[in-house]
């Protein structure tokens, strides 16, 4: 068994991988982390935006809980090189480690659109916990928000904008908001709502510059209408760490390329997250999913394989919920597959909408919106998961669905989905609470 | 680990679990605020109660990007209100559908078998939710498979 | 059809006073004229004065349905439909969905309390309000939906025609809403088309049917009112208190031998046991013998047996009453209907003559959807077989010829009542107006009070009591019923029910009860224990120590005022009499030869006695409406001289 492990990234997959190699352990090992920043989590920031936590709700460990695990820390270093013949990786400050066996796990960043201006002053990205400080030190009361681009990210801090007393403005360059995450029809209620709330929504343009006005910012725009407003914040995408990986040997396509038990083509190298392509769950072939879900669950298993089990994995699920002034918004596998049979259902008067995307009798995408106090949404939006996650066959219970697509119980427990999942675990085993994962063997 | 034990064909649909479970989530009386809920099947001649079952996974726990979601000593999993920052990822990664987000608080709620001594299992006026020392299983899947089919039978799922 | 705005409640000046606990705090006013809908705050002492149900109902009917010296008929736009729930509505006691009804009904011109259960009041409370007050009459046919906080009245085209269970079907599925998540209260095609004795079903199978309140919905074009489960709370001013006496009275209805039956069975057991006082109806009164039926079949554990059933309770209750059934064999087999209550299984059965029992509970879940009042249906249709037994009918007169016991014809006669076709026109004006067209023995033949009231599913000639009851009512039904246990007003635990002295001291003495009763927002079955319980849970609820006096005290206000409207209306002693076979003498069974009409006089006079009213006018006494601190109701009743 190795005995030496290497993780490069102190993200959710990271995390994850470290504390699982503590529990599945059975002989003493040493961990060794390399990490950018001190573990936190990106989950939460929006959280600490609008000051609803305090920043040190943000951190996913301690150096005290580190020291417990007996991890040896480089925090504040990023591996610049891998030298995958050698079992080397060197750092930025030209120290190196070596290790046995080594998780690649080095997430993304922020992208800016190139647009002239944009990396000025009160010009902001919103990724990391330092960016998010950034972002906390602009943003006043009464001040004025661009923020450009309408995806995922935008809406995660929507919320935190709006409750820190802004006034905001979202700009995109498509033709609607959250091109990744919902569907037409589905963006055209969040887009309604949000209008409702108070928030300016300019889609199909594109910036073209960014200036300095008086102490304000000036955005311009191909289309004309320039804005004027104190803060812009640039959500235009997220690339994957992964160019110091140029001559490591370990095989890329958009991301590492992994098998079932996530390992690269080289053996002792495994990736997780954000810089892994992994199997998707529902189509079964490789993908690249930037979320969370993802991240933990890569983590657990590489953990697990590095501490000498076997697992194989299944497949992540993409799933995607954003809140924006107390509507949810989810969305699940496919939910973009042009070639399945699909029913759509709409209370336009609650804002609500539905869309299934069947496979045969299986459900393999689904988009729900609807208000976050309505319990029945939450309750929905979880069995979604659940029918999609299982592919449980829905024979008959398929029409039902479709002829009723707010009653998504009844077919859920008609189809046993419940007993499907109950063995099912990702780990073999029962997970464990945190803070019960054992001191180091 | 006892379960909370569900016989469907003993729910009468009266709802009264749900109320016991709100005064215990909130200290009164209202229903949304229930993490157990009653859904008909058969139109309106058959109910059940659902909720969590307490699953070895712990979809919401593992996804919990903060360690707010814990397992409590009557061995279900439980939401720390004070590291719970509301992101609402433990709802959409629970394939059951059993947690809850409350708006007004922020937080996440799902059953926490009221820490060994579940409300809604007093509150039940004929045994239907029982807490027992039993292995949990899919307990409402063959009720609901019967009792729905006969709406599809009689309809072909359109009421 | 525009959404309708609710406007916020009222701003007062000074800082409103603490709401008791249980309450929602507000009343919803709909006028269907206007189209608009706004919510009023009621004050902390208008809760204790009126508590809810019949008593705010009976008060709003009061000052609001008045028209010079007289009263606004059912059908006109100022008549009001509220539809009340109570503090204890949405609460884990035992049945508290309750809804109850209070307008001027169809069928008396007259005031009405009439309730129902199922999930009304839960959902109502849940969105914020205590009832619904309607008023005004819409230009097309609307429902109304309420949602929490957001109220519209909307179009109702794409559900007329339908009956109750497709009403709420088609709304459940437009709405996407399932089970408990949406109460609907619906009038079927007989509200439609204003049959006189239309009632109101909601939650499949629970019916607010006295009285036509269904034909006065009809008349307000109002097809339905669809109310999704509310999100709000409801806090008890003592939780503990009031879960402790929820269980205590669960535990009593489960144990007290008087309420056991009930608990376990509903009122299935009365078929039996009234068949043996011989208060059974049977082919409208013509006998009281069972005949060849085997008894046995129909006691209630084998009642309930010949059905797939299946509990379908209302608000938190664990009565096992109120049941669905599958049909198991014959022509309805698979056909899912709501069990009948033993109002049913007279209505629909013994009083027509029918006892397979598969065919009755079809037709009379047939009454429910169509949606008329079972007993009057039962009257009508009874009256009906034996005009064509006797001749006094025939069968041009009627379209079709008609035997007793013929279910399938019942229902055809029904769906002509329905939609007034034929000679379906005239029944659907009830039996009283029917016979009195018709005249001779077929007026002689009819069963119904003076006033117009349909007399409840007995024979009321071996039950003096609800005779006397029914007749005197101001609320077009029995307006008082006996509690469970009457010791408990100091009334005597038994008595000569032939007696027509004792039979009046008992109905008087215990005059009140119901219009309690019907004001918490519980069931009539549920509150089958001590009336000291229902207090505790009262108090509990609202925060107030409210005492068994208290409750008699109220109930017995609540009267006087019902009285007053009555009055208002027309509706005088002179009418306070029996129909002629309704307070005929049996001439077999076990009351065979008790003649209620020997006694009836004295019965009359000594129940006005007892309760202080005027035997002449009708009018509660100066002196008992000062007892019962109703000093305004005497000045504007009797004028300066009281």
């Amino acid at each position: 068994m190795p005995r030496r492990h290497l993780i490069i990234g102190g993200g959710t997959a990271g995390m994850n991988a470290m504390r699982t190699i503590r529990e599945e352990e059975r002989e003493p090992s040493e961990i060794t982390l390399v990490s950018a920043e001190k573990p936190y989590s990106r989950m939460v920031l929006p959280y600490y935006l609008d000051r609803s936590i305090a920043e040190q709700h943000v951190f996913t460990t301690s150096a005290a809980l580190l020291a417990q695990w007996k991890v040896k820390t480089h925090v504040g270093r990023r591996a610049a090189a891998l030298d995958t013949k050698a079992n080397v990786c060197t750092l930025d400050d030209g120290s190196k480690v070596e290790y046995d066996d080594c998780l690649i796990a080095t997430g993304s960043s922020a992208v800016r659109a190139p647009v002239p201006g944009a990396d000025g002053a009160n010009v902001h990205s919103f990724w990391t916990l330092d960016e998010c400080r950034g972002v906390i030190a602009s943003v006043t009361p009464g001040s004025h928000v661009v923020m450009i681009g309408a995806g995922f990210i935008s809406f995660t801090i929507l919320n935190s904008i709006l409750a820190l007393g802004a006034k905001l403005t979202i700009v995109e360059v498509a033709p609607r908001i959250l091109p990744r995450m919902i569907d037409d029809a589905g963006a055209e209620v969040i887009e309604e709502w949000l209008r409702a709330h108070g928030v300016t929504i300019r889609t199909n343009v594109k910036v073209t510059k960014i200036e300095d006005a008086r102490g304000k910012k000036r955005v311009k725009f191909a289309s004309g209408g320039d804005l004027v407003c104190d803060v812009v914040i640039m959500a235009t995408g997220i690339k994957t760490n992964l160019e110091w990986l140029k001559d490591s040997g370990v095989r890329m396509n958009r991301g590492i390329i992994v098998d079932d038990h996530l390992r690269s083509n080289v053996p002792n190298v495994y990736a997780a997250g954000d810089v892994a392509e992994g199997r998707d769950l529902v189509s079964g072939q490789p993908a690249l999913h930037a979320i969370e879900p993802t991240a933990q669950e890569h983590g657990r298993v590489v953990g697990a394989n590095m501490a000498g089990k076997d697992v194989a994995y299944k497949g992540s699920l993409i799933i995607n919920i954003v809140e924006v002034c107390h509507l949810d918004a989810a969305s699940f596998g496919a939910w973009d597959d042009a070639k399945a049979d699909t029913v759509v259902g709409a209370k336009r008067d609650r804002s609500a909408y539905r869309k299934y995307l069947f496979t045969g009798d299986r459900l393999t995408g689904a988009i729900i919106i609807g208000r976050s106090g309505d319990v029945w949404t939450t309750n929905d939006v979880g069995m979604l998961k659940g029918l999609v996650q299982t592919g449980v066959r829905l024979g008959r219970f398929k029409d039902y669905l479709k002829a009723h697509p707010f009653d998504v119980k009844t077919a859920y427990i008609a189809s046993g989905t419940a007993g499907t999942l109950l063995p099912e675990t990702v780990l073999g085993r029962p997970a464990k609470a945190p803070g019960e994962t054992p001191v180091a063997v | 680990m006892k379960v909370l034990k569900i016989t469907p064909e003993r729910c009468t649909g009266c709802l009264r679990c749900e109320i016991a479970c709100s005064y215990v989530q909130v200290g009164a009386f209202q229903p949304a605020k229930s993490v157990i809920r009653v859904s008909p099947f058969e139109g309106h001649t058959s109910y059940a109660p659902y909720t969590c079952t307490q699953c070895a996974e712990g979809w919401c726990m593992t996804a919990c990007p903060v360690g707010a979601i814990t397992i409590n000593a009557a061995g279900a999993k439980d939401v720390l209100d004070d590291r719970c920052v509301g992101c609402k990822l433990c709802t959409i990664a629970c394939p059951y559908g059993t947690v809850f987000y409350d708006a007004s608080t922020r937080k996440a709620f799902k059953c926490n078998l009221c820490g060994g001594d579940p409300a809604c299992v007093h509150a039940c006026p004929t045994a239907a939710i029982e807490y027992e020392e039993v292995a949990t299983r899919d307990w409402l899947h063959d009720f609901a498979a019967e009792r729905a089919s006969h709406v599809l039978a009689t309809n072909g799922g359109r009421r | 059809m525009s959404p309708v705005t609710l406007s916020a409640p009222r701003q007062v000046g000074k800082p409103q006073p603490a709401l008791p606990g249980g309450y929602a705090g507000q009343l919803l006013r709909v006028d269907l004229t206007k189209r608009k809908a706004w919510a009023e705050p009621w004050t902390p002492d208008e809760m204790r004065e009126l508590i809810g149900g019949a008593g705010l109902g009976a008060m709003i009917l009061y000052r609001e349905t008045a028209k010079g010296k007289g009263n606004v008929s059912w059908d006109h736009p100022d008549n009001r439909l509220v539809l009340g729930t109570g503090p204890l509505a949405g609460l884990p006691v035992w049945g508290t969905g309750g809804l109850t009804v209070v307008t001027i009904g169809a069928l008396t011109n007259g005031p009405t309390s009439t309730q129902a259960n199922g999930f009304f009041g839960t959902n109502l409370k849940y969105c914020g309000y205590d009832a619904i007050i309607v008023q005004g009459q819409a230009k097309d046919w609307v429902y109304l939906y309420i949602d929490d906080d957001r109220i519209e009245i909307r179009d109702a085209k794409s559900y007329l025609g339908k009956d109750t269970w497709e009403t709420q079907d088609a709304l459940s599925r437009d709405l996407g809403l399932t089970g408990h998540q949406l109460s609907v209260y619906s009038i079927g095609p007989a509200g439609e088309h204003l049959v006189r004795f239309a009632a109101i079903q909601g939650d499949y199978g629970h019916v607010a049917s006295k009285n036509g309140v269904g034909a006065v919905m009809g008349k307000k074009k109002l097809k339905a009112v669809a109310i999704v489960k509310g999100t709000k709370a409801l806090r008890a001013a003592d939780p503990r208190g009031l879960i402790q006496c929820a269980d205590d009275i669960a535990h009593d209805l489960k144990t007290d031998p008087s309420a056991r039956s009930l608990y376990e069975y509903g009122t299935l057991p009365g078929v039996v046991n009234l068949s043996k006082m011989g208060a059974l109806p049977i082919r409208n009164y013509t006998t009281s013998l069972t005949g060849d039926v085997d008894m046995k079949s129909w006691e209630a554990p084998r009642l309930r047996e010949g059905f797939d059933h299946r509990g379908h309770q209302c608000n938190a209750c664990g009565m096992h009453h109120c049941h669905m059934s599958v049909i198991r064999q014959g022509p309805y087999k698979g056909k899912i209907v709501d069990e009948p209550e033993y109002e049913g299984w007279s209505g629909a059965g013994w009083t027509i003559g029918a006892t397979d029992q598969s065919a009755v509970a079809w037709l009379n879940t047939q009454t429910d959807r169509a949606c008329v009042d079972v007993n009057e249906f039962g009257w009508v249709i009874g009256w009906v077989m034996e005009g064509l037994e006797k001749g006094w009918l025939t069968k041009q007169q009627v379209g079709f010829d008609l035997k007793w016991g013929d279910v399938a014809g019942a229902d055809r006669l029904l769906q002509m009542i329905n939609r007034r076709e034929g000679f379906g026109d005239l029944l659907a004006e009830g039996v009283k107006r029917a016979s009195e067209k018709l005249g001779g023995e077929a007026a002689k033949a009819a069963i119904y009070t003076g006033k117009g009231a349909s007399p409840r599913g007995h024979d009321h000639r071996a039950r003096w009591e609800e005779m006397l009851d029914t007749a005197t009512s101001s609320t077009a039904t029995m307006e008082t019923g006996n509690p469970v246990h009457q010791t408990e007003l100091g009334l005597p635990a038994r008595i000569n029910p032939f007696d027509g002295v004792e039979v009046a001291k008992l109905v008087a003495g215990c005059r009140g009860r119901r219009a309690f009763e019907d004001s918490l927002g519980i069931c009539i079955f549920t509150t089958r224990t001590r009336l000291e319980n229902i207090c505790r849970a009262l108090s509990a609820a609202t925060g107030w120590y409210y005492t068994v006096a208290e409750a008699m005290r109220f109930g017995r206000r609540t009267a006087a005022i019902n009285r007053a409207t009555a009055l208002r209306c027309g509706l005088t002693p002179n009418l306070e009499v029996p129909s002629f076979r309704y307070g005929s003498t049996p001439h077999d069974g076990p009351a065979a030869g008790q003649a209620v009409s020997a006694q009836w006089e004295k019965m009359v006079d000594t129940w006005y006695k007892e309760v202080g009213y005027d035997r002449k006018g009708g009018k509660p006494l100066p002196q008992t409406l000062k007892d019962l601190g109703l000093d305004w109701l005497s000045k504007e009743l009797w004028g300066k001289k009281a």
